[in-house]
């Protein structure tokens, strides 16, 4: 069953400028230049309850747009979207019920006052009775670790602390979908390994629907089953975790080292970086075999060093980022693009 | 739909909550407590200055001046500033998160930020009571007099007037802030409403106005901001209790309904770009 769908969904904002020339400011009072500015283009997808989905795009790709409209918080320009078969924009007070959401750049705890009092205040919100908020309460903090937190005003937790308690509270009334925008943002390395262990934690044993933006592929590699990559403000790629990983398998990089100064040049292959005797290559093994490769280089001279790596996935997502115009950006996601296939 | 008991319950943590934040440091206080405390001294010596040789003006003695700006005083600092947070939250697009919430917006943020308000009210209040006791001298007879009973019943009449006129101070700022919807710049819309507020009855009473003046302002909602609770702590009477509190609540009315239409055709317009 879909709990979110997105159909066309479309959000253009109107960015007033300043003319330009003599009198601009007075002009400009007067008769402001609109520019028209589509931040989300007609964006299309379903997740499925109990999926983890990453929501992926560089910085102004539309993410955070399409998550404020899927929650409610936006008014679509046009298209629709659902949310537990609600309508997010005309019903977002009924809906609210049933999402939680954390937007990692935005606190909803209070900044003077420990954990414990804005649980409270949050239970009274979704109206939990105060035994069943207690027990809800000791629960959470069992599972994040939160004991110690609980009555040490929000200014003195570390950022990976504060998250913790964030993505806590957003789940005191049980939501059966978690927005959660960026929510690793900032946090040391530690600190997004014990959220990402969380967030697979309450998918897999709450069943809890995820919905995750993200620019930390750790985060995406670790915890999400399926990806939608979104640029330009349309959806360019839209596949399991699986089949994006088997893109990274596509391309492999090379490294040897010799005893001495060996020939690196390979028929057909050369190599991306090279000293007198070591070498690393990038190989497409659509067009070469890794196996010949390996070979090859094995019969050039003493090896002391060999090292196959995968294309790390940050730089399949990033050379997707990278397009330069949004054609650009369509063409490579339709070459790419497998919509359904290999899905876990 | 929400029952009236968990509404309530909402109300009262969110005003506690807010409380409890704006006290978490007493010297938040200190900047407003100062100003407060110039202003009242400052004050104290103009008119006493302005009263040399006569004993009433307007039918206000100098102690009952003095008495009055005080009390005026106590509202325009404790419940001035709604304006400027609900404002930026606008501007800022912060608003937009306060919107996925199950809560009914404008009394939620009633409550939050009464609530917030009310630890200054309570600190220029006892800081107001104890510079008029030092600078004037005992209280107003009108308030305190005819026994402990009915001084009580006096004084609760004032809090609740002064409560009210925070609950108007509410409703007017918030209407106000939420123009920052349609408007890039709406600073200069509070500056007016403030400069209107000091004029009409918080830098002095109505009845020091031009009689046509005083008559007018009745008509509109500044008078039951400051006027009205500093008005009752210095010339107490029941009869003038009903007419004031029953004119606050009247444009307590209005600015709930303004409040409420400014929000529901303002929250469709929420734009925030970017993460």
């Amino acid at each position: 069953m879909a709990v979110i769908e997105a159909d066309q969904l479309t959000k253009t904002f109107s960015l007033r400028t300043r003319p330009e020339g003599r009198f601009a400011a007075l002009r400009g009072m007067i008769r402001p230049n609109i520019r028209a500015v589509e931040a989300v283009r007609g964006v299309s997808f379903q997740v499925e309850e109990g999926e983890v989905v990453a929501f992926l795009g560089p910085n102004g790709a539309g993410k955070s747009t399409t998550i404020k409209m899927l929650t409610g918080i936006l008014a679509p320009s046009g298209g629709g979207a659902r949310v537990l078969g609600l309508d997010p924009s005309r019903e977002r007070r009924r809906l609210a019920w049933s999402i939680g959401s954390v937007f990692g750049q935005k606190s909803q705890l209070w900044f003077h006052l420990p954990p414990s009092d804005s649980f409270k205040l949050l239970g009274a919100i979704y109206e939990i009775e105060p035994k069943e908020l207690a027990r809800r309460t000791a629960a959470l903090s069992e599972r994040f670790a939160l004991a110690e937190l609980m009555d040490a005003p929000v200014r003195k937790l570390s950022l990976g602390q504060r998250i913790r308690c964030e993505i806590a509270a957003s789940l005191l009334h049980k939501p059966r979908v978690l927005f959660l925008d960026e929510p690793t943002i900032g946090l040391d390395v530690v600190a997004r390994k014990e959220i990402r262990a969380l967030i697979a934690e309450l998918n897999k044993e709450d069943g809890v629907t995820v919905f995750i933006t993200s620019h930390d592929m750790g985060d995406i590699e670790k915890i999400c089953k399926r990806a939608i990559i979104i640029h330009h403000g349309r959806v360019v790629i839209d596949e399991s975790m699986k089949a994006l990983k088997h893109r990274a398998l596509s391309k492999k990089y090379l490294g040897v080292r010799y005893a001495g100064p060996v020939d690196l040049e390979l028929p057909g292959l050369s190599p991306s970086k090279r000293t007198e005797r070591s070498a690393r290559y990038e190989l497409d093994t659509a067009k070469h075999s890794l196996a010949e490769a390996v070979r090859a280089l094995a019969s050039r001279g003493e090896l002391e060093d060999i090292t196959v790596e995968d294309e790390p996935l940050e730089d399949v997502i990033a050379a997707i980022y990278a397009s330069k115009s949004e054609d650009e950006a369509g063409a490579f996601g339709a070459s790419r693009r497998v919509r359904g296939a290999g899905d876990a | 739909m929400r029952s009236l008991s968990s509404r309530l319950r909402c109300s009262y943590l969110a005003a506690l909550t807010a409380l409890r934040e704006r006290a978490a440091y007493a010297g938040n206080f200190g900047a407003s407590m100062l100003t407060y405390g110039l202003f009242v001294f400052i004050f104290s010596r103009v008119w006493a200055g302005a009263y040399a040789g006569d004993a009433l003006i307007a039918g206000y003695s100098l102690d009952m001046a003095v008495w009055y700006f005080i009390v005026a005083e106590i509202s325009a600092f404790g419940f001035g500033r709604f304006f400027w947070g609900l404002s930026r939250d606008v501007k800022s697009g912060q608003v937009a998160y306060l919107l996925a919430r199950p809560y009914d917006f404008v009394g939620y943020h009633y409550a939050e930020r009464l609530g917030g308000s009310l630890a200054e009210v309570g600190f220029i209040a006892l800081e107001g009571l104890v510079a008029g006791l030092i600078l004037v001298g005992p209280l107003p007879a009108a308030l305190v007099g005819g026994g402990a009973a009915a001084g009580i019943g006096r004084a609760a009449v004032v809090v609740f007037s002064l409560f009210l006129a925070g609950t108007l101070q509410f409703y007017l700022q918030f209407a106000l802030a939420l123009s920052a919807f349609w408007l890039e710049e709406n600073d200069a819309l509070y500056w007016i409403y403030q400069k209107f507020a000091l004029v009409v009855g918080t830098l002095i009473p109505i009845e020091f106005l031009p009689e046509a003046a005083a008559r007018l302002s009745l008509w509109t909602p500044f008078p039951y901001l400051s006027y009205a609770p500093a008005r009752l702590f210095v010339a107490f009477s029941w009869d003038e209790a009903a007419r004031l509190i029953g004119g606050q609540l009247a444009w307590i009315a209005v600015g709930m309904a303004l409040a409420r239409g400014t929000f529901a055709l303002g929250s469709r317009r929420v734009a925030l770009n970017g993460g």
